[in-house]
């Protein structure tokens, strides 16, 4: 399935950088007594193409090349990064991050880099999409455009947006690590707006991942991206106002991830555990959940959005149980609280890029799926309101969270009903968690084009669910 | 500080540099945006500095026709060889574009004001030490723990920028501009076991001395979240809803989409139609306005070198105005506003001109509602105007405020919301770019139990 690789054959120019300069740098970061210190180099080419209105109308090309060097003392991380790559300003930045360990003068012992060959388990990509003609990229925008036009009369404007990028990261550490990896991504998008009798929805899909453009053709048509778009817009028009209180809900497959996402995944980050903010931080072990959740974090998931080869520090992940049957298994691990809490680290360190210092986070986390068919699900529901669109949510350290609904159905008598549109639901965690009463055996996955936001850092991710049910949670919609 | 003018003199070189080049190698019309910064940031957290960061970040934005044919780059390696590769790729790329008889550059323009009279920058600012910052951001800390009914901290943090945006075109446009900004925050955790309520607060300003004091960052972090405390459930109701200032900029942030020119023209806004018309209750006026002394989203030009202006987007009810760029301007047939970005349509000072009434009155004269304090989520659609988020409030009963209510989530519209206006507060202060006073909604659906 996966092809050959990218990375270690292709080299890009400022990866020239001399191992020399790199070590300088590094002990200049050392220099003031700090335990650990890593440098992230980075060089990211980004290709993005927009169509609206019956043009192709822009097309911009996004250059990216930085150095992020970290320090850390204790608990307490130093942090400078350049553009500029050149030794002065490299030494005058890891002066800048060196700072946060405050000896005066300290001898760090040299550090010998053992270069590791990183092997790509998550990228099956045939050629770099960003080594192929515009021109191909431009057709692919053109079909969707037009497939999302000629879906239904209604559909009167149409957006069409391809990206594509291709990073280069070299991760060293005074640890001896070197690692280098390429990681390349690419999307395509589609924004349908409906109108009939001066009423206006509007609907969206896309698609994407670690993959080559091979994608659009075996996986993913950028004609079936538009119709899914396309039909949602439609279907919008007819959908009446949500409903308001606490009712049973049935959860979608796939889309509904993203409640897995927000009410448990992050909290299960370390960092909010080791600070004691989160809800679970003194649930290890303990059952929170009802007996059918099972939660995993998995980077490994071949061309999907949130994979990688190494994390961000440059350690191996694999994939990660995170809630075993309703118990809290283990936690998203970065190095630094994975050292504060004497565990070990399982690759969940990411970043959005060299400016920015790596955090624990998620990649595609998903509910394992259970017994039940999902007609079973909807038939044990006489009165409720099922999911099928989230576009997005929302936690606190508390548990409380919320999730946008785009688009529902009125659950009755054991059948889905009327459409209904922009509602948001909200619970806390462990209320919800105790209320998963079923769990389909149905397991999908969200768009891939989905991006999580922790400390204004973005990253991409993936998650899902199968269909579930939940015996009750408050909606908030029209009365 | 001369090492640092004297590098922002070769950047303008260069941008002028670029300018040339590319209209040699075949560009129509190109626009080279440079951005040179400074950046400083601590966190603290018990007391400790948790991170601490330091850069000097910058970055070029070009965009350059050829034909009507548009390509845009941008890119961190400054290098000379690097921008001349991608302006000469550019140009290949727009030849793969159509072409849009509407795209092109402003014609030049005077801008008459500057960073001085606009007072976007802060000498006090520009060199306060590091430890000073620090020390600041430590005392807010310390001051918001020493509360008893708090019980855990998310850190207090102290950010300062600097940022020179040089802006050369091939029309002739040729300007520049500095500006600092700093913020000071605190976010505190209270309650016992897995009852925790969280809240925070933040002061931001350009001048140091427009910044919150220590105390006031503390006082207001440790009243914001304790007022949370033991929570109760509601049931599902419509009752009038008041809106502090923070959660009438959300509302704001809501309203400037939907009047931004490019939703108009691409008609992903309920408002597309509506120019001219009475789109809200009379006492409403919104404005957009570049042009205040020391405000935060204050600038003499924007993105395109358009110099900003005072723009009335809603007038006693009306909708007066729609915000534009050049593009979108040329789309709709109006005037750009002033309010480019380097991607799309922002705001310069978006506010909601502010009332009469204290915030207490507002609170006095409701018999029974939900004083809004935050919001969670998503949930905002300008194609439609819906409103749906969960949300944190206080209860009101008898004109007091009762108790805290969570698990909740409020929704409307947009265009009742605006026509059912009952109250607008004197509370507005400049605190971000888009900003407004405490509001009475008349009715909105309070989703609980």
């Amino acid at each position: 399935m996966t092809k050959q690789l990218v990375m270690n054959s292709v080299c890009p120019a400022p990866f020239q950088l001399n191992t020399s300069l790199l070590k300088k740098v590094l002990m200049t970061a050392l220099s003031r007594g700090g335990d650990f210190a890593d440098l992230f180099l980075e060089y990211r080419t980004s290709l993005s193409i927009s169509m609206e209105e019956d043009i192709i109308k822009e097309s911009e090309e996004t250059l990216t090349i930085g150095l992020g060097i970290r320090v850390i003392k204790k608990d307490r991380t130093g942090y400078a990064y350049a553009n500029d790559l050149n030794e002065e300003k490299l030494i005058k930045a890891a002066r800048a991050a060196a700072v946060i360990a405050d000896q005066r003068i300290s001898r760090p012992r040299p550090v010998a880099f053992r270069p590791i060959r990183v092997k790509n388990r998550v990228a099956p990509v045939k050629k770099l999409a960003t080594a192929l003609p515009l021109d191909e990229k431009i057709d692919l925008v053109k079909r969707a455009y037009q497939a999302a036009l000629n879906f239904d009369p209604a559909i009167k404007k149409v957006q069409v947006i391809y990206a594509e990028s291709t990073q280069y990261v070299w991760i060293l550490n005074s640890e001896g690590i070197s690692v280098k990896d390429c990681r390349p991504m690419i999307k395509l998008a589609v924004h349908s707006l409906a109108e009939r009798q001066g009423h206006r929805e509007s609907g969206y899909y896309g698609g994407g991942g670690r993959v080559g453009l091979e994608y659009f053709k075996n996986s993913m048509t950028p004609e079936t991206i538009a119709r899914e778009s396309a039909r949602e817009a439609c279907l919008l028009l007819e959908a009446s106002e949500a409903p308001a209180g606490s009712w049973p809900i049935i959860l979608s497959p796939g889309h509904s991830g993203v409640l897995i996402h927000e009410a448990v995944g992050h909290l299960l980050e370390a960092d909010f555990i080791r600070k004691k903010t989160s809800i679970f931080w003194d649930k290890l072990g303990q059952k929170v959940a009802s007996d059918q959740v099972t939660i995993y974090d998995d980077p490994t998931i071949p061309g999907f959005r949130g994979s990688y080869n190494i994390d961000d520090e440059g350690t191996r992940p694999d994939r990660t149980l995170l809630i075993d049957r309703g118990v809290i298994n283990e936690f998203l691990q970065d190095k630094l609280s994975a050292r504060l809490m004497g565990k070990k680290a399982n690759g969940h360190g990411r970043r959005q890029d060299y400016s920015h210092w790596p955090l624990p986070r998620m990649s595609n986390t998903y509910l394992a799926p259970g017994e039940y068919s999902p007609e079973e699900i909807i038939h044990s529901v006489k009165k409720g309101f099922y999911v099928s669109r989230l576009s997005g949510g929302q936690v606190e350290d508390s548990g409380q969270f919320t999730f946008s609904v785009t688009l529902g159905f009125l659950v009755e008598k054991g059948r889905l009903t009327r459409p209904v549109k922009q509602a948001t639901l909200i619970g806390t965690n462990l209320d919800i968690l105790q209320k998963v009463e079923m769990v389909g055996h149905d397991l999908d996955f969200g768009l891939q084009t989905a991006t999580c936001g922790k400390e204004a850092q973005q990253v991409p991710v993936n998650d899902g669910c199968p269909t579930m049910k939940i015996t009750g949670m408050t909606i908030g919609g029209q009365l | 500080m001369k090492a640092r003018k004297s590098r922002r003199e070769e950047l303008r070189h260069l941008a002028d540099k670029l300018v040339g080049a590319g209209l040699k190698a075949g560009a129509d019309e190109i626009e080279v945006t440079i951005y040179d910064g400074h950046q400083f940031e601590v966190q603290v957290r018990q007391q400790q500095i948790e991170h601490l960061v330091e850069a000097d970040p910058r970055y070029c934005s070009v965009r350059i026709f050829k034909d009507k044919r548009k390509a845009t780059f941008s890119t961190s390696d400054l290098s000379w060889s690097t921008l001349y590769s991608l302006v000469k790729k550019a140009i290949i790329r727009a030849s793969r574009t159509q072409p849009d008889e509407l795209a092109g550059l402003p014609p030049a323009a005077r801008y008459k004001v500057d960073e001085l009279s606009l007072k976007l920058a802060d000498p006090a600012l520009i060199v306060l030490k590091s430890e000073e910052k620090i020390k600041l951001a430590l005392e807010t800390e310390r001051i918001g723990l020493s509360d008893r009914r708090i019980i855990n901290s998310f850190g207090a943090g102290f950010e300062s920028s600097e940022l020179k945006t040089i802006l050369v075109s091939s029309n002739g446009f040729s300007g520049e501009y500095f500006e600092t900004e700093a913020s000071l925050s605190l976010g505190l955790q209270a309650g016992q076991g897995d009852q925790l309520v969280e809240d925070y607060w933040f002061s931001s300003a350009r001048h140091l001395k427009d910044l919150s004091s220590p105390q006031e960052v503390a006082r207001k972090a440790v009243e914001r979240t304790v007022r949370l405390l033991n929570p109760r459930k509601i049931k599902t109701q419509q009752v009038p809803v008041i809106f502090e200032p923070m959660m009438t900029s959300w509302l704001l942030a809501f309203l400037f989409q939907c009047v931004s020119g490019e939703a108009v023209y691409q008609r992903t806004t309920f408002l597309a139609d509506r120019l001219g018309e009475k789109i809200g209750d009379d006492k409403l006026m919104v404005m957009d306005d570049g042009l205040l002394p020391g405000k935060p989203g204050s600038r003499p030009f924007d993105a395109e070198g358009v110099p900003t202006q005072t723009t009335k987007v809603i007038e006693a009810g009306v909708l007066k105005n729609f915000l534009c760029d050049t593009y979108a301007g040329r789309k709709l047939g109006l005037a750009s506003t002033g309010n480019a970005e380097p991607e799309g349509i922002g705001p310069n000072n978006f506010y909601l001109e502010r009332g009469q009434v204290t915030p207490e009155e507002i609170i006095r004269s409701t018999q029974k509602g939900l004083l809004l304090t935050r919001t969670i989520g998503q949930g905002l659609n300008p194609v439609t105007g819906d409103i749906s988020r969960g949300a944190f409030g206080l209860w009101i009963e008898d004109g007091e405020i009762a108790f805290p209510v969570s698990e909740i989530a409020i929704s409307g519209n947009l265009n009742n919301v605006l026509n059912s206006i009952e109250m607008i507060g004197s509370d507005l202060s400049f605190s971000s770019q888009i900003c407004g006073p405490s509001v009475k909604i008349a009715e909105m659906t309070v989703a609980g139990l």
